[in-house]
């Protein structure tokens, strides 16, 4: 199952503390050799600042050598610098907490620092030590205390680039802490940060060419908000809100494919609220049908058994390979880093995708085949097909014929009055907009129609 | 002053003979410029003189200037006869060949004097005309070549003006004796004699006074005349200088250029003689063969390499200067020295880093020897521009293939050249890297890219082939980068970096072109989606819609190939709409329609931008792919709509223009062209017969065309057995309440599986409302009959609804945009939606985003782009 793992694809779009819990899961999947993957974590772990856990595993990883030298010497620079720039912070720490200040705070962030600057003799530079006490908290593996500082920091300054930087600190904290609310937030924050598309604000503002610098970032969000996403109970929705909208879509086609595994589990998982939930969004509910488009799209870039699975599922109507790809799928749900939780809801839904499709095509089914199609024992399948029966709107419909052993599907053709309802429901209200339209619009330059792609001009 | 004139004049012909003497003497190289243009000098004087005292000097000008016009002829001549004779050297050969000319020259001035008498006799003024004029001409090449004027002609001047005179007097007398043309010679004979003789006035006068010293000192002349080398040719001067106007130094020059006697080719002289080829280039009267003669010899004598490049410089341009015409190309032979000289210009610079060509210099002498040592930073730069020379010959080459003939032998030798043109291509590449002048670089790089983008690989070796045996190559070659994908990639990239925002398009456009060619449909798709160029093509040059056209066809071609029938069909269709694939391919000229003429410069401009023909994508071919896609979307469609209404909104109108015509023919015989066999092949899908169909397709021959033969109609078979599958349920399900899947996979000779999977297909979007018995193996159709009230309900609920959408429409054009108030309305979601399905849908509608429409599709693609530089770099 290696081939499907994704950690390697999606590890250099991570920030180096949040490949951690990638890496540790890996291990615990045992997909690859245990002593690579903790390789792979001690070079990690190096880079930080986190001496001591670089430590053990080293010694994990070479029982019977020397730590090296340079470990110590690092730790007391890090002891060192710690203090230093907590030294630095306390000063505007000491200032902030004070109520007094709590309460002169306003909104206008400039104003602040004119009140700071003239009663307490705050400077900019002073409240940059924050951030960089904050980062350096971070780099240590204090992350709650990192996205404390860099909150307060975030309130102060004014410096974009910086700001935006802290955003990302603070999102990768709150991640690594596990404080999905806050770091819902945060991230719904950042992603208007980064959609505002001003460039300044992005976080590599350098002479690359802004669109390239706002995909990087959206790429980058993309990624983060995994974490979040399948993390916060309202996720998996809030996952397809997100994903679905065309700039995010654009994005993970064009620079990161191996996302649309996340967007269909999401919605295979979302199923339910699908069909029932109207509190969804069109988006929400369409989510499989959109999915399945793009996955045929993008076949050419991207395939593994859970694209596949739909793909055989709603663009083959191959059952029998939707259902061998099920069961792989079902695999590489689980070992998954994000989505191993989600297993058997996944194959659950899964099963249900597969029966409806099914029931929807067949007149008569009978029940020793599907419970195959659906990898379930007879009498399992019996008893699914009935809670099937059950929640669908198929009541009606559906009968099972235990004598035959077969459900009769009887599909009624939709009444030609409901046809011409729908037709003609919109009719009055659009014709309202129509007029209200005519009436107060100004006349407006005119735009130019699309033209075709061939060049006429060209003779 | 007029003293002075007068004194040059008298003095003629003594300093005429003491030069002649001096430039025989041997001592041609010093002496020869000064000589020559002293005389020179003085000749010009001396008319200047005598013409001064002319009065009608109106009429005599316009004779002057059909003297003038004569002379080149004679000079050619001359010169050539004189150019052998400097190369021999041998005075005796010279001796002979003056003698002859001489000799001839007397002689038909006496003959012409002979018919003109006749002419007297008979009093035919016409004839006597003309014999005047040559005679007038005659003397003008003799005293061209500075020999006294033969008394023969004063003798007969005098006459005639005596005979002129009588002739006048009874003309006078007899009135209507002489028909209108007759006396219309005599007034210009009048008219002519009489400037004749005030420009002979002074020999005439001594020829009056004495006429026997006059003969004497003639034949005295002759003899030692016979001696003496042949003079340096002396055009007479007032003839050019008066009608020309030039300034008299000008005028020296030219004159030496003409003479070539004076040119030295020798190394000392090469920069006076490069000066003056220089300025004779692009006058009227400058023969340019010789001036490429004239520099060959100098490059030939030059040692230096900064003469070298002097030298190769101007004998490049002066060669691209050879053919004036802008409609006819270069000949070959020219056009080989040309390019063997460029690749010898860049060997010399490579070569030698001290020495630099540019376009923009300091101002230096031109006539002063320049070394590395004596320049201030140690590098020699010379004015001059190695790409526009790079540019010119490929230009010639392309102009030259347009000009000849496909079909002939001759095509196929002059295409054998491009193998020399790209290495001088690429050859001048790699001197732009090494002395790394980005500009000129991407131009060549966007050179060599238009030699091999859309060149099968087996070409592009071939063409790479000869880099191998030059010196210096550039940073990526085919051997360097394995396959022929990877040396466009970095041709490209390299161009992507560019400033110029052409040729970022150009290259862009070209490496879409190669991957679609080279069978890799998605990223060339990807390519052109995200390049945004559908958006701004419209603004590009023509040129370059020409190669956006060609790629977007070469795309459809590519997705045919790949089987993706519908991409192909949408991608194909908006250039079979027009109507004009071969002028939109520039693969043929426009044809003329009755409400549109063009003006000739339009027509020649559209022929100077057809491509080559082996640059042609067959057009043939291309209609054959467009038409069988079209085939395979638009039957099963046909089949499945049901009314009139409906089937006019249908997707492909060529086709079905097409399919309509041959419906209304009454006998159709066996099929002979490829429309025909896709019409029949059309017929017999919609019956239901896909054997028949398939093998119509598939006995079309100019598949043999296309690579891959054996898939591509593999490929057909299978799609036109699936497509034949859906036409025949459309068609036959409201006769069947059940049909056996099994019959189905029989008849189509489709397995089970796939039509089972089909038929879902169709069932889920419900397209077909029929559902599958699994106990039996049959598919149920469900057929609704609806009643007449219904029927008539939903028609007019369709017809309400489109009445709407029509308001809608004509308030949106009036309110300008689509943004507009139409947000408002309540079916926005809906609205969104189909907008990014059809960004999302890019696969199966690939038609709506070529079509492009300014609107919606912004972000993605700009980000597209963008990303593209990331993969690119």
């Amino acid at each position: 199952m290696a081939e499907y793992d994704l950690s390697k694809t999606i590890i250099p779009y991570l920030d180096r503390h949040l490949a951690f819990p990638l890496l540790a899961h890996l291990v615990e999947t045992s997909l690859f050799p245990v002593e690579q993957v903790q390789a792979a974590q001690y070079e990690l772990a190096k880079g930080t600042n986190m001496l001591d856990y670089a430590v053990s595993l080293f010694e994990q990883l070479h029982p019977d050598e020397e730590i090296p030298e340079e470990f110590s010497g690092k730790r007391e620079k890090a002891v060192s610098t710690n203090e230093r720039l907590q030294l630095e912070a306390q000063a505007v720490l000491d200032v902030i907490e004070n109520p007094d200040v709590a309460q002169a705070l306003r909104q206008d962030k400039n104003q602040n620092l004119q009140y700071l600057k003239d009663n307490y003799n705050l400077t900019l530079e002073q409240i940059t030590a924050l951030y960089n006490f904050g980062q350096f908290q971070y780099t240590y593996g204090n992350y709650s205390g990192a996205a404390d500082y860099l909150y307060h920091f975030r309130v102060l300054s004014t410096d974009n680039d910086l700001n935006t930087s802290a955003h990302w600190g603070k999102l990768a904290s709150d991640i690594l802490t596990g404080k999905w609310e806050t770091a819902l937030e945060e991230l719904n924050t950042l992603r208007d940060v980064v959609d505002s598309r001003s460039p300044s604000t992005l976080l590599t503002a350098s002479a690359e060419p802004a669109a390239l610098t706002q995909l990087h970032s959206r790429t980058w969000l993309v990624h983060w908000s995994l974490f979040v996403y399948f993390n916060h109970p309202q996720g998996r929705t809030l996952l397809l809100e997100t994903f679905l909208s065309p700039t995010y879509l654009n994005t993970i086609q064009t620079s990161s494919p191996w996302i649309l595994r996340y967007i269909a589990t999401a919605a295979i998982l979302s199923r339910k609220s699908a069909a029932g939930g109207s509190a969804a969004s069109s988006r929400v509910r369409h989510s499989i049908r959109e999915i399945v488009k793009v996955i045929q799209t993008e076949e050419y870039q991207y395939q593994d058994p859970v694209t596949s699975f739909l793909k055989e599922l709603y663009v083959e109507f191959d059952f029998e390979a939707a259902q061998r790809e099920l069961t792989l799928a079902d695999r590489v749900v689980g070992d998954d880093f994000f989505l191993g939780e989600f297993r058997e809801e996944f194959l659950d839904n899964a099963r249900y995708l597969i029966s409806e499709a099914y029931c929807r095509i067949h007149q008569r089914i009978d029940i020793g085949d599907l419970s195959e199609r659906l990898n379930l024992s007879r009498d399992e399948g019996e008893k699914w097909i009935v809670n099937l029966i059950r929640e669908t709107r198929m009541g009606a419909e559906a009968k099972i014929d235990l004598e035959k052993n077969v459900i009769e599907i009887h599909r009624s053709p939709l009444p030609i009055y409901q046809s011409v309802i729908e037709k003609t429901r919109g009719l009055a209200f659009r014709t309202q907009a129509l007029g209200t339209g005519m009436l107060h619009s100004p006349q407006q330059p005119q735009q130019s129609q699309p033209q075709p792609a061939v060049v006429e001009g060209a003779p | 002053m007029s003293r002075f004139f007068r004194q040059a004049g008298d003095s003629d012909s003594d300093t005429e003979e003491s030069d002649e003497e001096l430039l025989t003497s041997g001592d041609e190289d010093a002496a020869a410029p000064k000589a020559a243009a002293k005389p020179a000098m003085s000749r010009f004087l001396r008319t200047a003189g005598s013409d001064s005292s002319s009065s009608d000097s109106e009429s005599s000008d316009e004779d002057e200037s059909e003297m003038s016009d004569e002379e080149p002829t004679q000079k050619k001549k001359s010169r050539f006869m004189r150019g052998d004779s400097d190369e021999d050297s041998e005075d005796e050969d010279v001796k002979r060949v003056v003698k002859s000319t001489k000799d001839k020259r007397l002689e038909e001035i006496e003959a012409t004097g002979k018919v003109m008498d006749n002419g007297l006799k008979i009093n035919d003024w016409v004839a006597i005309s003309n014999e005047f004029d040559k005679l007038l001409r005659l003397v003008q090449r003799q005293s061209n070549a500075a020999e006294p004027l033969p008394p023969f002609f004063v003798k007969t001047l005098l006459s005639l003006e005596d005979s002129l005179n009588a002739a006048l007097m009874k003309e006078k007398e007899a009135k209507k004796k002489m028909n209108a043309t007759n006396a219309r010679a005599l007034n210009s004979m009048k008219q002519k004699v009489r400037k004749t003789a005030k420009e002979f006035e002074k020999e005439v006068q001594q020829y009056q006074n004495d006429p026997e010293a006059f003969e004497r000192e003639f034949t005295a002349h002759a003899q030692p005349a016979d001696v003496v080398a042949p003079k340096p040719k002396k055009p007479k001067k007032s003839a050019d200088s008066e009608s020309d106007g030039e300034p008299v130094l000008d005028d020296r020059f030219t004159t030496v250029g003409k003479g070539g006697k004076a040119m030295s080719f020798s190394a000392d002289n090469i920069f006076k003689t490069l000066k003056l080829v220089h300025e004779a280039r692009g006058k009227k009267n400058t023969d340019r063969g010789e001036q490429i003669r004239i520099l060959e010899k100098l490059l030939e004598v030059a040692v230096t390499s900064y003469q070298r490049i002097r030298i190769l410089l101007a004998l490049v341009s002066s060669r691209f200067d050879y053919n004036s015409s802008i409609t006819s190309y270069m000949p070959t032979d020219l056009w080989l020295s040309a390019q063997h000289e460029v690749d010898e210009l860049i060997s010399i610079v490579v070569a030698d880093s001290s020495y630099a060509v540019q376009e923009d210099t300091e101002d230096y002498d031109e006539l002063v020897e320049r070394h590395p040592a004596t320049e201030s930073d140690g590098v020699v730069r010379i004015r001059g521009s190695i790409i526009s020379f790079v540019d010119r010959l490929d230009d010639e080459f392309t102009k030259s293939l347009q000009n000849i003939d496909p079909h002939g032998t001759e095509y196929v030798d002059r295409l054998k050249d491009e193998k020399v043109l790209y290495r001088t291509i690429s050859r001048s590449q790699a001197f732009y890297e090494q002395t790394s002048q980005p500009e000129p670089l991407a131009r060549v790089i966007m050179r060599r890219l238009e030699h091999i983008y859309s060149k099968p690989d087996a070409v592009v070796s071939a063409l790479e082939s000869s880099l191998a045996s030059s010196e210096i190559t550039p940073s990526v070659t085919l051997a360097s980068s394995a396959t022929t994908s990877s040396l466009i990639h970095s041709l490209c990239v390299h161009l992507y970096k560019a400033d110029n925002s052409l040729l970022r398009t150009r290259a862009m456009l070209s490496h879409i072109y190669h991957h679609a060619l080279h069978n890799d449909f998605y990223t060339a798709r990807d390519m052109l989606l995200m390049s945004h160029l559908q958006e701004s093509i419209h603004s590009a040059d023509v040129a370059t819609q020409i190669l956006y056209n060609r790629t977007v066809v070469q795309l459809g071609l590519c997705a045919f190939r790949c089987g993706l029938i519908k991409e192909a069909q949408a991608t194909l269709q908006d250039i079979f709409t027009t109507q004009r694939v071969k002028e939109l391919l520039a693969q043929g000229v426009h044809q003329q329609r009755f409400q549109q003429q063009l003006t000739p410069e339009q027509e020649k401009a559209e022929r100077s931008r057809q491509l080559p023909f082996h640059m042609h994508i067959n057009t043939e071919l291309l209609e054959a792919a467009f038409l069988v896609s079209s085939m395979l979307v638009e039957v099963p469609l046909l089949a499945s709509i049901e009314s009139e209404e409906q089937k006019r909104k249908a997707i492909s109108k060529p086709f079905r223009r097409l399919l309509d015509f041959a419906d209304r023919q009454v006998f159709t015989g066996p099929p002979e062209s490829t429309r025909d066999h896709i019409m029949q092949a059309s017929k017999a899908l919609q019956d239901g017969e896909w054997e028949k169909c398939r093998d119509l397709i598939q006995s079309i021959k100019i598949w043999s065309l296309m690579p891959e033969v054996v898939s591509v109609k593999e490929m057909l078979a299978k799609r036109i057995q699936e497509q034949g599958l859906r036409t025949y349920l459309f068609t036959y399900a409201p006769y069947y309440s059940t049909l056996s899947l099994s019959l189905l996979s029989r008849t189509f000779s489709l397995p089970l599986r796939s039509v089972t999977s089909m038929i879902s297909k169709m069932i889920w979007n419900e397209e077909l409302s029929a559902s599958l018995d699994q106990s039996t193996g049959v598919v149920v159709f469900h057929r609704i009959e609806h009643s007449r009230p219904q029927q008539l309900a939903q028609v007019i609920a369709d017809k309400v609804s489109a009445l709407l959408e029509q308001n809608e429409k004509v308030l949106d054009i009036k309110l300008g945009g689509s943004g507009g108030w139409g947000d408002r309305t309540g079916d926005k979601g809906e609205k969104r939606g189909e907008q990014t399905q059809e960004r999302r849908g890019r696969g199966d509608r690939t038609r709506g985003s070529l079509r492009g429409g300014p609107r919606g599709r912004g972000s993605r693609f700009a980000q597209g782009l963008g990303n593209q530089m990331t993969r690119v770099r």
